[in-house]
């Protein structure tokens, strides 16, 4: 038998296409959509992460470091060799306490070291110095730079020298900004920062010198898409830890948790957003060819009544679909382009910052094949339709109705839609793979994917049962009701009406937006509350309890200072015994011994609430009473990681010594600090009681805008000057700048997915409106005017909005709690407001799509159509 | 409104065509159907509209129930122009004085038979009383004698049913004028035969004005006046004694 050759399917293909020219910008404007958001979001979401991941090493100046108090053993140098042949860079920092005096007045003071290689140093980031010079040219072996808190004290100036164990140096700079300031020492004493072998000729790193060394470290060119790069740390991260058994190991993401949280959930959410537009985007795909189909049933009868065979006919619309989604992926990728170029405008503007664009050709590449692939995959349902077109059509449009019950009816159309079967797990199949591509997540692509099934099944047995109800409820009511009401109802199952069809799009188009709301809502949310102005950034180091007071006068007195100060106590002690075992035979996990013998206690102000952001994970804080009776029942709740570290669970006994004095506490708790307050600095909080009559010295910390630093760094040093004080403003303000951007790109995005969401739907319900003409002009001719046919409609869609919305809705929260909690670790609130909300908008959105769907036939004159009849 | 259930022809004219012309651009080129229609169809009358296919009768017949605007010329209807009315004053106008039958019937899919019949009560007796229209609906579609299918959907009907559903829907509202458009082109003989019957004595019972546009002889007989057309213009206008007497 004789088939229809490609050139003339592609011809009746092409003459479709060019004859209903109109109905075919909503299925390219779909697939352009879905594709433009695809390659849009992941184009630009990559390079600006990219850009923050940058910055957010920068905190530590390293992709790892691994802190110590020794230098490395023979075998473990061996170790280190290893690592730096595969390509990863190595460089040391030591930082340690020391005297520093003038060479003119030899007036002493103490100062923090901090030794690195300048052609090394840092590998993230950069340190400021002024006058604005590289690092390597400011530390010669003869030079330094240092805190200019130090020139004030020792009341020198750039170009004078100070001296430094057994020799003097020159100082060439005053160090502004050191990325990673907050991830080394907070020791007391202004900052000299000098290199190695200006330290080693000083004379000061003798045998039993408290040096700390911190070595860091920086993976092979760090990779955009950062999935990667972050396994690679995580495996030299235990790498290390194997190696350097002593030594505290941390990676950039514990660097700033609040940071690394923020991009992990901004990676999650764009995961999320990319996923969401390329399936809304095929949604609208499908509904638009289902759509068309329908109305080419009267020349696919024909066709076939002339002997096409149903892959004959398949071929032509297989064609269409091919050129359509080409079509819309090419305008998809020019769309996807222009966001790339938009949006970085748009925040240029309101953030000043210009991350880097590529113009990345293999992304579009992605995004054009995932827009054809889908637009293929998601057409393939209706085109299997096409084999069940019988030629009789022709000759009497009817629709068989069956009074078999329905289980029977269900099991035959099983039966006879095996190929329907076979096309939808394809469509998984695919779905899935998409999502594994596109996805950085890939359990937001997993959770997404599963999602999707369970939705799709759930609304197409939802609208069925809701058709059910309709129905029964109309044969119940039927001519009780007003006329329009029962019409709209009735409109609702017309037969070939896609009532399933639309309210399986709706509401899964529902749920994928609301979910996104919802996911980018509480992780702004939760990032803002993380950026709060308040947190202090100058912190205050051995302040005396004399003190304490007369600081937080100045404090409070000087411009530009937030909020009360925390000051915090702190008492130095040392660790004895663990449950019954000595210090020195405790089992250590990646902690230096000599750490214990420098612990930092701390009582809480509150006598039953845990200090100001720190979070009990295990355990339970004490109430008032125990609080009360701890001296005689010391207690004492354990910050995590020193917990890990030493291995501790509630209920262990911990004996301390302070001096000459020993206490024995019960581990009542362990907590995460947020290690934002200055909390986060002392590892073991307990009742104040406990530690009464113990030596103190106090801890503070403070907000100050940045630009009021300067005149209260003088202040303090003015009136206090035997207190260190630290600055971290700038780098604070850097993190908080960077969470903040990523709120913003995070809202940024999610508006545009769910715009685009949003015109993908409303042109699916507007797909419909080719079905209507034909009952638009019967009820027409039959003197119905066009508010009554409005009515009738309205009522239609808005129950399908209603439905669909309501499904959606609860599965939206579902979902997005799944994700929030168990991918991202982000919290989920229900918000009923902002949910009934988007129901009610959901119904409203409908309704207005069919309007302005149906406005056109509306006005329409009756004989135009009657006359193609 | 219009008055309606006046019986007795050639008292004063129920459909006046003036100067009847439409034309459809399609694409570059125009199409002129209607080239300069006039004829006075009068109250009570029952008038063929014959014509091969393509003469412009099924347009003629659009613009005689206001279904579309003429190029020029005008219909008036019971003394009212209604050719250029707005759209909504013109359904109402059409629902209150225009029977419609169609040749392929034209029923709302998703309504039953006596929903479909009563819709046309519920589109324009806005005061009306439920009851009463319901009650002739019924009463409409015992006539035409599908009593045990008042409850089924159109596509659960044959097609000689559904055009019997889609007679009584006509004359649900005692229209004035009822219009019918080759109403029993897409039957079989003997089921065309039943419907022409039917659409008669429907319209001898309820004293309309008929107007029924056909390419077929035999149907135009049973009419007392056949209007012939050709390529737009009207060749043949002639009184006539129907074929058969009707119940």
């Amino acid at each position: 038998m004789a088939s229809l050759s490609y050139s003339t399917a592609s011809r009746i293909a092409a003459r479709e296409l060019r004859a209903s020219r109109g109905k075919f910008v909503f299925v390219i404007l779909s697939v352009a959509i879905g594709v433009a958001a695809l390659t849009g979001v992941r184009g630009f979401s990559s390079s600006f992460r990219s850009m923050l991941l940058l910055r957010a090493r920068s905190i530590m100046a390293a992709d790892l470091s691994a802190k110590t108090t020794r230098q490395p053993t023979p075998q473990e140098q061996v170790g280190l060799d290893k690592i730096a042949v595969t390509g990863v860079q190595e460089t040391q920092v030591a930082e340690l306490m020391s005297m520093a005096s003038s060479t003119t007045s030899l007036d002493p003071l103490l100062v923090s070291l901090k030794a690195v290689d300048p052609t090394k140093y840092p590998f993230y980031g950069d340190v400021i110095l002024a006058p604005a010079m590289p690092v390597s040219q400011a530390l010669t072996p003869d030079t330094v730079a240092v805190g200019d808190d130090l020139l004030l004290r020792l009341h020198l100036k750039i170009g004078d020298s100070i001296k430094l164990g057994n020799r003097a140096y020159r100082i060439t700079a005053t160090v502004e900004e050191e990325p990673d300031r907050l991830s080394g020492s907070f020791a007391a004493g202004p900052r000299v920062l000098l290199s190695h072998d200006a330290l080693a000729s000083s004379g000061l790193l003798a045998a039993g010198s408290h040096a700390s060394r911190r070595y860091l470290f920086k993976l092979p060119s760090v990779k955009t898409t950062t999935a990667r790069s972050d396994e690679d740390v995580a495996a030299l991260k235990s790498q290390l830890e194997t190696l350097l058994p002593e030594a505290q190991v941390n990676d950039y993401r514990e660097a700033n948790p609040a940071l690394t949280k923020g991009l992990d959930g901004a990676t999650g959410l764009l995961s999320l957003m990319s996923l969401v537009a390329l399936v809304l985007g095929a949604v609208g795909v499908a509904m638009a060819m289902r759509a068309h189909l329908q109305q080419r049933l009267d020349s696919i009868a024909i066709m076939k009544s002339l002997g096409a065979r149903s892959g004959e006919i398949m071929k032509i619309y297989l064609f269409q679909t091919l050129l359509l989604g080409l079509a819309g992926g090419l305008l998809g990728v020019v769309l996807g382009i222009g966001v790339q170029l938009v949006f970085p405008l748009f925040l240029a503007k309101l953030l000043h910052i210009t991350p880097d664009f590529r113009l990345d050709p293999r992304s579009y590449a992605v995004g054009l094949g995932a827009g054809l692939l889908t637009t293929l995959l998601f057409t393939l349902p209706p085109l299997l339709d096409i084999r069940g077109v019988r030629p009789i059509l022709i000759l009497r449009r009817a629709v068989e109705i069956s009074d078999d019950p329905f289980a029977t009816r269900l099991a035959r159309k099983l039966r006879g839609s095996l190929a329907q079967i076979g096309a939808i797990a394809l469509i998984l199949g695919g779905l899935a793979f998409l999502a594994a591509r596109v996805s950085d997540s890939r359990q937001v692509g997993g959770f997404f994917a599963a999602g999707l099934v369970v939705v799709l099944l759930v609304l197409l047995a939802m609208s069925a049962l809701t058709l059910y109800l309709l129905r029964f409820f109309l044969s119940r009511t039927r001519l009780h009701l007003p006329s329009a009401v029962r019409h709209g109802l009735s409109n609702l199952y017309r037969p070939g009406n896609p009532s399933a069809a639309l309210l399986a799009a709706l509401g899964l188009g529902v749920m994928q937006i609301v979910t996104v709301y919802i996911a980018q809502r509480s992780v702004v949310q939760e990032m803002q509350i993380s950026t709060a102005a308040n947190l202090p950034n100058i912190f205050l180091i051995d302040i005396s309890t004399d003190e304490v007071a007369g600081v937080r006068a100045v404090l409070a007195h000087q411009p530009g200072v937030h909020g009360a100060p925390e000051i915090i106590p702190v008492v130095s002690s040392r660790l004895v015994v663990i449950d019954g075992v000595p210090a020195s035979q405790l089992k250590l996990q990646h902690m230096p011994r000599r750490m214990l013998q420098s612990l930092s206690l701390t009582w809480a102000p509150s006598a039953d609430t845990p200090p100001g952001g720190d979070k009990v994970i295990h355990g339970d804080w004490w109430t008032a009473q125990q609080s009360a009776a701890s001296a005689q029942h010391p207690l004492v709740a354990v910050e995590r990681m020193e917990a890990d570290r030493l291995g501790i669970k509630p209920g262990q006994q911990m004996t301390f010594a302070a001096q000459d004095t020993q206490f024995t506490a019960t581990v009542a708790a362990i907590y995460e600090a947020d290690s934002r307050h200055v909390f986060s600095r002392a590892e073991f909080v307990f009742p104040a009681p406990v530690l009464a009559g113990l030596p103190v010295v106090w801890y503070g910390g403070v907000h100050c805008d940045t630009a009021a630093t300067e005149p209260l760094l003088r202040a303090l040093y003015q009136s206090f000057p035997t207190i260190t004080v630290i600055n971290v403003a700038a780098t604070l303000e850097t993190v908080r700048q960077v969470i903040l951007q990523i709120t913003y790109v995070i809202q940024f995005l999610a508006a545009f997915s769910i715009f685009a969401g949003i015109v993908i739907l409303a042109s699916s319900i507007a797909g419909t409106r080719y079905r209507r003409i034909r009952e638009v002009v019967v009820l027409k001719t039959l003197g119905a005017t066009r508010p009554r046919i409005a009515t009738i409609f309205s009522i239609e869609f808005a129950v399908l909005g209603l439905v669909a919305g309501f499904v959606g809705l609860i599965f939206a929260n579902i979902l997005a709690r799944l994700i929030l909690l168990r991918v991202i670790h982000f919290d989920y609130h229900f918000q009923p407001w902002m949910d009934l909300g988007a129901w009610l908008a959901t119904a409203a959105l409908t309704v207005a799509a069919g309007w302005l769907a149906s406005h056109r036939i509306l006005g329409q004159k009756p004989l135009e159509v009657l006359r193609e009849e | 409104m219009l008055e309606t259930n006046e019986t007795g022809a050639g008292k004063s004219p129920m459909i006046v065509v003036d100067g009847l012309r439409k034309s459809l651009r399609t694409g570059a080129t125009t199409v002129e159907i209607l080239k300069g229609i006039d004829f006075t169809i009068e109250r009570g009358e029952f008038a063929a509209i014959m014509g091969a296919s393509g003469s412009g009768k099924s347009t003629l017949l659009g613009l005689l129930a206001g279904l579309d605007n003429p190029t020029s010329g005008n219909v008036h209807l019971n003394g009212t122009a209604i050719s250029y009315l707005p759209e909504d004053k013109l359904a109402q106008l059409r629902g209150r004085t225009i029977g419609f039958v169609f040749q392929s019937y034209q029923l709302i899919p998703t309504l039953t038979a006596l929903e479909n019949v009563l819709l046309p009560y519920e589109l324009n007796d806005a005061t009306g009383n439920r009851k009463t229209g319901l009650e002739r609906a019924r009463q409409l579609l015992e006539s035409v004698g599908l009593t045990a299918r008042l409850d089924h959907y159109p596509v659960q009907l044959s097609g000689g049913e559904q055009q019997r559903v889609a007679l009584a829907r006509a004359f649900i509202l005692r229209p004035p004028i009822v219009l019918a458009d080759e109403p029993t082109g897409n039957l079989d003989t003997n089921n065309g035969q039943a419907v022409l019957d039917l659409l008669l004595s429907l319209n001898h019972a309820e004293g309309t004005t008929l107007v029924l546009v056909t390419h077929d002889p035999a149907l135009a007989a049973h009419a007392a006046r056949v209007i012939t057309l050709r390529d737009g213009l009207v060749v043949g206008d002639a009184h006539q004694v129907p074929s058969t007497a009707h119940l």
